[in-house]
């Protein structure tokens, strides 16, 4: 099981309090990896929060590629930054040559586009890029999205702490929005793409669990959009769901869980729109998910997302303060990082919620 | 000795759950009883240990312990946690009494078979499940201030629990849902609103002997985790429910099939406007109406030799001077008369018939 | 001197020989009493007796039973003659060195005929190659299958696309706003689809009985279909039939009364299934011997006494269009699109073009697609039909899923399979395995018969429901064979069955960690067969 984690702040937070959210729950997982988005960034991004930002990890000569390709479709890079490498001796990690984090301009044919088409642009350029990529093994595209910056790797999670030099707080590092994970997913190869948050089209989601409707899941998702590629991890049928749920059918966020952890029948029967929930029962019964999950997520919005398995079967514990909203595996990971907060107002999400943290860091408690 | 403390981060380095655990057994080797530990998420505090000097309890406090803090803790051990601790507090808790000044995560409780677990919070899902009690020891007793999350006390099979719902006023119930599933064994005293429990159990009201218990307990419990104040407040009995497994065998018995054609089935069966039928079974084989074969009696040829009187396996034939019948109440149709008889008097005929 | 001629039917000739022993013996009768087909009876023998070298041997005569020789009356094997026999003095024997299909044909210039299903058994079963080998252990816990909350429920009737729902968001709610095709939870085993005629009244009573009960007493909504042989009025006309569905094949027999009842229904049946095939005999039509064909039987389906032979195609019916047109619209008419419409074929070769045919029908009428095996059950045919003519229901029902995968459109139109279900002892044990496959649910006829006391089996033991003359009183319609029958032993056996089917898909659910069901969860599956794992798309191992 991974131990997953979500940050939201009124103020910019760098990645150690990832890192150090994840720290006391290190028994929990095996660390074999570790990986985080940061959504609404500040540091040295926050000036072009419009502008789309390719994070990437690559050999010398995908990076190169990938950057003609993105030429090629009329991108120009706008700015550039990489993380300062600790090359000390005996760290676990194994790392790739390049970690690209580079902003770009839109193509000019775009200049006039609305949000739709520049976003549908940037959802083929990525595709492509992945494609392009993955030929040869020559790198890992994260998200290439405005505003959201991907860093993924595998080893120890202390130890990529220490190889990225994120242990030390810096200005121009931060965001508003942190979602992390050190993963235990050892049951598969352990390959980058498989590491949690997994992001695409503004839409963020980690996960810790296993999805026994992997198959079936994906059989259906295969040939519903486009970008529900990779499969690497079963996690990634979550994510898939919810951006189906919300950006393609635009549902409302609620309908995540009643599609995924459909109610039984007798509950259904029960209500007045039972209509409506026997029908998503029926035509989505291929993205029900039935094994133990926690979900978290985040929304293109900028809110934080938390729902769990019609069993309970991984925990998860959301602590605040005015300032701040943590949603993690663990309360040691919280009490770390708050220590200071009423525990009295930390909510335990059951099997039925669906838990929506607003961009206010009002938390709104949904029983399904 | 004095209390021992320990700080297990320093310098962004944490002590993990092995350093941790060794270093407190080779501090009880010692003679250290008593310790103080700064916690950052570590396993199983309080673990399977005791003290060297048996007359002397161990005595643990500890800040943010990680999962199963008390797990498997023994008879002279307690351990008392500042704030909230995550999952399996007091896992197979075999006598130890460990108190949590916070909330606890998922299957607090679990399997607990011994010594008291006192929670000044709320507990998360499947808490209490599997807890058991060994009659050559003591009572395992969880008591949980506020509520528990769903599917808590499942498949119970010995022990008390007692959920007192403070601070529950807005929850439909303070067991969550599906709670005591496969129970079969303990008692849970519960205050507030429950709904959606298993049927295997059935909820009644305390006795007096309960509320003997809920006193004297609610008292320690309270004095426990520092809400002596609450008391008064508990003790109005009324509010409180106890939940015990029905004895096994006594699930509802199902309506009978021959009692529901009767009673719910359409009056007399859907072919009843166009088939008359009486609804008797015929044994096999059967003897009247229920023949497959029907033996005639012809006199023409008859030499009253009564061989087919005395060969009759049902003794269904009697003559009258030299008339013959067989008794359709006893003959079964074999055809035995037919085979026996020299002048072929009897004959076989086949009684098929539709239904009128 | 009694002479025998060379192409006299001899014993010898006969497919089961009935062995006696008249020292074990008490002339009892009960055994000729019992035997529905006649085919045993009591003679007197002729026994020589020596006495001794200077007395002359004489003759004494002595009652045995004897089987009967001749077409008609030959032993079927039904077992009926040891069961009532308190010595054990007798039993019918398989005769592995019988002529009888030879003989039959060459005497009769006819084909044989028989009931049950295929004996040839050449093919094997796949299903029984297959195991459930994707356990839940660590990583996702198995589930407690009598203690957790499984929901065994499944679709029937067409199911849209959720972006076909046409949903509409009020204040962040979702509501209904177009008519969408009917659709129905039911439990995903349906049960039935023999018709009244070719099992006896109380047969079919007692499943309707069964049915009703599972529903309203044990809360298991299975439903069940009624064949097409009609459907009494009665029930018509009660609230039970909304757990029937009603069958509508090439012989649309009885469909007047049900036509002439709908202003009087209180409720909506289940469904129509429209059949335009039986996995048994691919490619024929129904057919109902004479014997069968009482007087009730002749009313409910508007013919006389006479062998009753539906065309093996629905009259007008050349193309998959026409059927949509014809049969799918007017049966959805009929009940003014408020019920669901399923297909019933005979899996087929062609089977997955007739699939994706209907998956994209504009019109969404089509509510399920019922695929029969060759290992389906029959209450007669051509023998030459049932060993001969089929297709295997496994790999079919797999190809059907996939093409929907392919597609994108898996369970939109159910898939439902059958044929030969729980033919090695484990009905819930095929079930799962087909629904993993990707089947919505599987229908089963034939194994019910066996639930309520058919004395038959798949290797030829009775297999003569064609006769009229069943010795259980399940394909008869004579009074003294059908009352042997207990209505509510029957039902009450059925109801147990489907108890324990839902026990025993719990058992296999919970080890995958699954409370609903793994409709497509092929991973779930292993096989020790290379074959099968390449053919299934599933997982091969050693």
């Amino acid at each position: 099981m991974c131990r997953i984690g979500a940050i939201k702040s009124k103020n910019y937070l760098h990645p150690s309090i990832a890192l150090k959210l994840m720290r006391s729950q290190q028994k929990g997982h095996d660390n074999s990896g570790f990986a985080f988005v940061m959504q609404d960034l500040g540091g040295i991004f926050a000036a072009h929060k419009d502008l789309p930002i390719l994070s990437m990890a690559a050999t010398v000569e995908g990076t190169r590629r990938a950057e003609d390709i993105l030429n090629n479709l009329g991108f120009t890079r706008v700015l550039q930054w990489s993380p300062d490498i600790n090359h000390e001796k005996g760290l676990k990690i194994e790392p790739m040559p390049n970690y690209v984090f580079e902003m770009f301009q839109y193509p000019k044919s775009h200049k006039y586009a609305t949000k739709e088409e520049k976003e549908e642009l940037l959802t083929d350029a990525a595709l492509m890029l992945r494609s392009e990529l993955d030929k040869d093994n020559a790198g890992y595209i994260y998200s290439f999205w405005p505003d959201v910056l991907t860093l993924k790797e595998i080893g120890s999670p202390k130890d990529i702490g220490t190889y990225f030099n994120l242990w030390e707080e810096t200005p121009d590092l931060c965001a508003k929005i942190i979602t992390a994970q050190c993963r235990q997913n050892t049951n598969y190869d352990i390959v980058r793409y498989a590491a949690h948050p997994f992001f695409l089209d503004g839409y963020t989601v980690l996960v810790n669990g296993e999805n026994t409707f992997f198959e079936k899941n994906k059989d259906y998702q295969m040939s519903l959009y486009k970008g529900y590629i990779g499969f690497e991890s079963d996690s990634q049928c979550f994510l898939y769901t919810l951006h189906y749920i919300n950006r393609i059918l635009k549902w409302p966020i609620q309908y995540y869980k009643h599609t995924i952890t459909p109610l039984p029948f007798d509950e259904i029967e029960k209500r007045n729109d039972r209509d409506v929930l026997l029908r998503i029962k029926a035509s989505l019964a291929h993205l029900e998910i039935n094994g133990p999950n926690t979900i978290l997520g985040v929304l293109p919005d900028g809110r934080m997302l938390c729902v769990c398995d019609s069993k309970k079967l991984r925990p998860v514990v959301i602590g605040r303060t005015d300032e701040t909203v943590i949603m993690t595996s663990e309360v040691t990971g919280i009490n770390d990082i708050l220590p200071d907060r009423d525990f009295e107002k930390d909510i335990y999400p059951n099997e039925c919620e669906t838990i929506i943290v607003e961009n206010d860091l009002t938390v709104k408690r949904w029983q399904q | 000795m004095e209390t021992l403390k320990i700080e297990t981060l320093t310098d962004n380095k944490r002590m993990s759950t092995q350093e941790l655990l060794q270093l407190i057994t080779s501090k009880i080797e010692d003679g250290y009883t008593s310790f103080d530990i700064q916690a950052c998420g570590q396993h199983d505090i309080g673990a399977a240990c005791w003290s060297k000097d048996i007359t002397k309890n161990l005595e643990f406090h500890i800040t943010n312990p990680g999962q199963r803090a008390g797990a498997m803790a023994l008879p002279g051990t307690k351990i008392t946690v500042d704030g909230s601790a995550p999952a399996d507090v007091g896992w197979l808790n075999s006598g130890a009494t460990i108190i949590v000044n916070g909330d606890c995560g998922d299957t607090a409780a679990h399997c607990a078979a011994g010594g008291k677990i006192f929670v000044a919070g709320r507990v998360g899902t499947r808490s209490g499940a599997l807890m058991k009690h060994d009659p050559k020891f003591e009572t395992p007793e969880f008591w949980v201030l506020k509520n528990t999350g769903s599917f808590s006390f499942e498949f119970m099979g010995g022990g008390i629990a007692v959920v007192c719902g403070v601070d529950c006023e807005n929850l439909t119930s303070v067991l969550g849902h599906r709670s005591c599933v496969g129970m079969v064994g303990g008692t849970i005293f519960v205050r507030g609103p429950i709904s959606d429990v298993s049927d295997c159990v059935e909820v009644k009201s305390l006795d007096d002997k309960d509320i003997a218990f809920l006193e004297k307990g609610l008292f320690e419990f309270l004095e426990n985790i520092n809400k002596d104040s609450l008391y008064i407040d508990l003790l109005t009995w009324e509010e409180w429910r106890k939940i015990v497994p029905l004895p096994q065998g006594h699930q509802n018995s199902k309506m009978s099939l021959k009692y529901f054609r009767k009673n719910i089935w359409v009056e007399g069966g859907i072919f009843s406007d166009f088939i008359d039928d009486d609804m008797v079974v015929y044994p096999i084989p059967a003897t009247g109406n229920g023949r497959i074969r029907i033996p005639k009696w012809n006199r023409e040829s008859c030499v009253n030799c009564q061989l087919c009187i005395s060969n009759c396996p049902q003794n269904a034939i009697t003559n009258q001077g030299s008339l013959y019948t067989s008794d359709a109440d006893k003959c079964i149709g074999c055809g035995i008369c037919e085979a026996v008889c020299p002048r072929a008097c009897w004959s076989l005929h086949s009684n098929t018939k539709e239904i009128a | 001197m009694a002479t025998i001629s060379i192409n006299q039917l001899h014993l010898d000739d006969l497919p089961w020989i009935v062995e006696y022993d008249e020292n074990k013996c008490i002339q009892c009768g009960r055994c000729t009493a019992s035997c529905s087909f006649n085919a045993i009876k009591p003679v007197i023998e002729k026994r020589r007796k020596i006495i001794s070298k200077l007395q002359k041997p004489y003759f004494e005569s002595i009652l045995v039973i004897k089987q009967v020789v001749d077409f008609e009356h030959h032993c079927r094997g039904c077992g009926m003659c040891s069961r009532v026999c308190p010595n054990d003095a007798i039993k019918a024997v398989r005769n592995f060195n019988d002529r009888y299909s030879v003989r039959y044909r060459a005497a009769k210039a006819d084909s044989l005929k028989k009931g049950g299903r295929s004996n040839l058994n050449t093919e094997g079963r796949t299903l029984d190659k297959i195991k459930v080998g994707r356990i839940s252990q660590m990583t996702d816990p198995s589930l407690d299958a009598a203690r957790h909350k499984f929901e065994l429920r499944t679709p029937f009737g067409r199911v849209l696309a959720a972006d076909k729902l046409n949903f509409v968001n009020e204040y962040d709610v979702l509501k209904l706003t177009d008519t969408l095709p009917p659709n129905r939870w039911i439990y995903p085993v349906i049960m039935g689809d023999m018709s009244i005629g070719a099992i006896s009244w109380r047969m079919w009573e007692a499943m309707a009985i069964a049915a009703a009960y599972l529903n309203e007493v044990m809360g298991i909504p299975v439903r069940m279909c009624t064949g097409e042989g009609g459907v009494p009025v009665k029930l018509l006309k009660s609230r039970f039939v909304k757990y029937m569905i009603l069958q509508i094949a090439s012989g649309h027999f009885g469909w007047n009364r049900i036509l002439q009842a709908m202003p009087d229904m209180i409720e909506d049946p289940a469904g129509i299934l429209i059949k335009i095939g039986q996995g048994a005999k691919p490619g024929d039509g129904g057919l109902l011997m004479a014997n069968k064909v009482a007087k009730y039987v002749q009313e409910i389906r508007g013919v006389p006494k006479a062998d009753l032979l539906s065309p093996p195609t629905h009259q007008g019916l050349y193309s998959i269009e026409e059927s949509v047109q014809k049969m799918f619209l007017s049966m959805n008419a009929a009940f003014n699109f408020r019920v669901p419409v399923a297909i019933k074929v005979a899996a087929s070769s062609t089977s997955v073009s007739v699939y994706n045919n209907l998956l994209r029908d504009p019109y969404n009428i089509v509510g399920g697609f019922f695929l029969d095996g060759l290992a389906g059950g029959t209450g007669a045919a051509h023998e030459i039909s049932l060993n001969h003519t089929g297709h295997t229901i496994t790999s079919k029902l797999r190809d059907c899923y996939l093409a929907a995968v392919h597609q994108g459109r898996q369970g939109e139109i159910p898939l439902f399979a059958g044929g030969g279900l729980g033919q090695s002892g484990s009905f819930a044990a095929d079930a799962f395995k087909l629904i993993c496959l990707g089947a919505n649910g599987v229908f089963t006829g034939r194994l019910l018969l066996e639930i309520a006391g058919c004395v038959g089996n798949d290797t030829g033991k009775c297999n003569a429901c064609n006769t009229g003359l069943c010795p259980a009183g399940l394909t008869t319609q004579d009074v003294c064979l059908t009352k042997r029958l207990d209505i509510d032993v029957a039902a009450q056996n059925i109801v147990n069955y489907f108890i324990a089917t839902d026990i025993e898909l719990k058992k296999l659910m919970g080890p995958v960690g699954n409370s609903t069901l793994p409709i497509g969860r092929s991973d779930a599956l292993i096989t020790v067969d290379k074959h099968v794992a390449n053919r299934l798309d599933i997982q091969y191992v050693c």
